[in-house]
């Protein structure tokens, strides 16, 4: 269950490129339905700090990192496979 | 459950670099870090064909962010972190709702519309909100702009404040100057510039103006004060209420120096404000007054003397109390009427019929015809009023108690003539026929006394009075001239 208590996220964009957009939009969307009032999303620009990229070794952006609950998960892309998305972060389809 | 997770090894962090190379070739990424030396990691676009209208929105004084269809804001520049006080992070994910104050704006494409964006200190800013439709990679989203309002609403506050001030300096009937710290003038009324010698905008206040002493008092003053000390002083310091006059100044007015500290918003002093104020009206209605309370003071000590001196010629004509107080009443009376007379006319003084009726008026009622007046229109100054009143009221008095007005049919004939040049007399005749036949010795209750003493003293003329059995007859003469009448001397027939 303490999988299921609540999800820190963290998003890793680049300014506003599409795929970063998109990303987001999908995030939102997904844990609006799937998490509701049990998630928190971070969203954090390398355009402005590139040096954030170090923390989680984000190679490709955008990068999703499950924070918690532990343990740490990423998801590279703009989360438009819901099922990849689903599955990367431990959350049963509803 | 979950400490069987826990047991589970966790596959190293890059252990995802095919995952990584996957997703660059099915294009879910559009961007990498690389690592560059000692710079640190490096963003590299995929599609770099957007950077220069990146950087162009992240650099704009207009705040930019974009939202989707559900309202939750995708990014945001940072012009819009400055106008909210909000780091990206924070506005990134929220509604667009919650960034303004009260209700939020309904949004319509290209329309611009007013807006209070609420600040992280709960302070407001109102932007101008414009929105338009973007479609960013394959989601359809708005873009918002924001501009900041305060500045343009401090400015068009401070171009009210200018328009209300210059309003102000060119409608006002006082000479206002602003100077300068430096003593220049920078700015001067309509009235102002009226005043001074050249235009004032751009000299010193001594230049512009140069100050007259009007009385010794004012040359005492402005003694203690060379130009250049008056220019500073004026610049810096308060300055208040010297009185002063202008050369040049055909009306030769007085005004009245002041001037002030001209502040800004913190309280500092960047010039000072000058008043010449026009004090000519002020000082002469003052003067006015001052003469006409003097006067007053003597005129009511010149009516007790009168008074006093009645009294006292009333107690030696009369036998008792009893003879004494209806005929010192009656005079008393007399001195109304003739004060009355001069206020309502505001001391200018009366026609010499009028007076006659005036005085005749509690004996004799207007549908009688006892009293026959006949003569040219003759003005009497003030000073003639009260004693001419006086001595006609005594034979008013004595015809109503004794003679032509004591019994029916009696009658009394007053005639006048005007003679002379420029020296004009008055000569008055009374003759009354008709009453009881006049005996000899009447003259001693009759107040000839009085009569002759007013007559002489006051007017400079003379009595004759003939007590014939038919009835009494008496002229008076005197000169009719604008006497140097003087509120300050007492009638010398008051004075014993």
């Amino acid at each position: 269950m303490i999988e299921n208590d609540g999800y820190n996220l963290r998003l890793y964009v680049a300014g506003q490129t599409p795929r970063s957009v998109a990303a987001l939009a999908n995030l939102k969307k997904i844990c609006e339905q799937h998490l509701a009032g049990r998630y928190e999303i971070e969203v954090v620009d390398l355009m402005k700090n590139p040096a954030l990229a170090q923390r989680h070794q984000i190679v490709a952006i955008p990068t999703l990192i499950r924070q918690l609950p532990e343990p740490l998960k990423r998801i590279i892309g703009d989360l438009s496979n819901l099922e990849k998305v689903l599955v990367g972060l431990d959350i049963q389809p509803t | 459950m979950a400490e069987l997770k826990r047991d589970i090894p966790q596959p190293p962090l890059f252990d995802d670099a095919q995952e990584t190379v996957e997703a660059i070739h099915r294009g879910i990424v559009d961007a990498v870090v690389v690592m560059k030396g000692s710079e640190g990691p490096q963003i590299i676009m995929l599609q770099g064909a957007d950077e220069p209208y990146r950087v162009l929105v992240e650099r704009m004084s207009e705040g930019a962010l974009t939202f989707g269809p559900d309202g939750v804001i995708l990014y945001v520049n940072g012009r819009v972190c400055e106008l909210t006080g909000y780091p990206a992070e924070r506005l990134v994910h929220r509604d667009i709702a919650t960034l303004f104050d009260g209700e939020a704006p309904t949004l319509v494409p290209n329309i611009s519309l007013e807006a209070s964006l609420l600040r992280n200190d709960n302070t407001s800013l109102p932007v101008s909100v414009w929105a338009g439709p973007v479609s960013i990679g394959d989601t359809s989203a708005t873009l918002v702009t924001l501009t900041d309002l305060s500045v343009h609403r401090r400015a068009e506050q401070i171009a009210a404040a200018e328009r209300f001030a210059r309003s102000v300096l060119e409608q006002s009937t006082n000479a206002i100057l602003v100077l300068a710290p430096n003593g220049r003038i920078t700015h001067a009324s309509w009235m102002a510039a009226e005043l001074a010698q050249q235009p004032p905008v751009g000299h010193t206040f001594s230049e512009a103006f140069s100050l007259e002493a009007q009385s010794a008092a004012q040359a005492g003053t402005l003694a203690h004060f060379s130009a250049e000390s008056l220019d500073t002083l004026l610049a810096t310091k308060p300055f208040h209420g010297v009185e002063v006059g202008l050369q040049g100044d055909a009306a030769k007015r007085t005004f009245l120096l002041s001037a002030g500290p001209l502040l800004d918003d913190a309280k500092a002093s960047v010039g000072s404000i000058v008043t010449l104020t026009d004090m000519t009206e002020r000082k002469r209605a003052e003067e006015q007054q001052t003469t006409l309370v003097a006067e007053l003071n003597h005129r009511v000590k010149n009516i007790l003397a009168i008074v006093q001196s009645v009294a006292r010629q009333t107690i030696r004509s009369s036998g008792s109390l009893g003879d004494f107080m209806p005929v010192f009443s009656g005079r008393l009376k007399a001195l109304a009427i003739a004060h009355d007379i001069l206020t309502q006319t505001r001391w200018t003084g009366i026609g010499l019929e009028e007076l006659l009726t005036a005085v005749l008026a509690p004996h004799v009622s207007t549908e009688e015809e006892r009293v026959a007046m006949e003569g040219p229109a003759i003005l009497l100054s003030a000073p003639a009023v009260m004693p001419l009143s006086m001595a006609l009221h005594e034979l008013t008095t004595n015809a109503a108690k004794y003679g032509a007005l004591s019994v029916r049919g009696g009658r009394i004939d007053i005639s006048w003539t005007l003679t002379g040049g420029e020296d004009k007399s008055v000569e008055l005749s009374w003759k009354e026929r008709g009453g009881p036949k006049v005996e000899r010795g009447t003259s001693a209750g009759f107040g000839t006394v009085l009569i002759d003493r007013v007559i002489a003293y006051d007017l400079d003329g003379t009595t004759k009075i003939d007590f014939d059995p038919s009835g009494v007859r008496c002229t008076l003469a005197f000169p009719l001239r604008d006497q140097a009448w003087s509120p300050v001397n007492t009638p010398r027939s008051a004075i014993d």
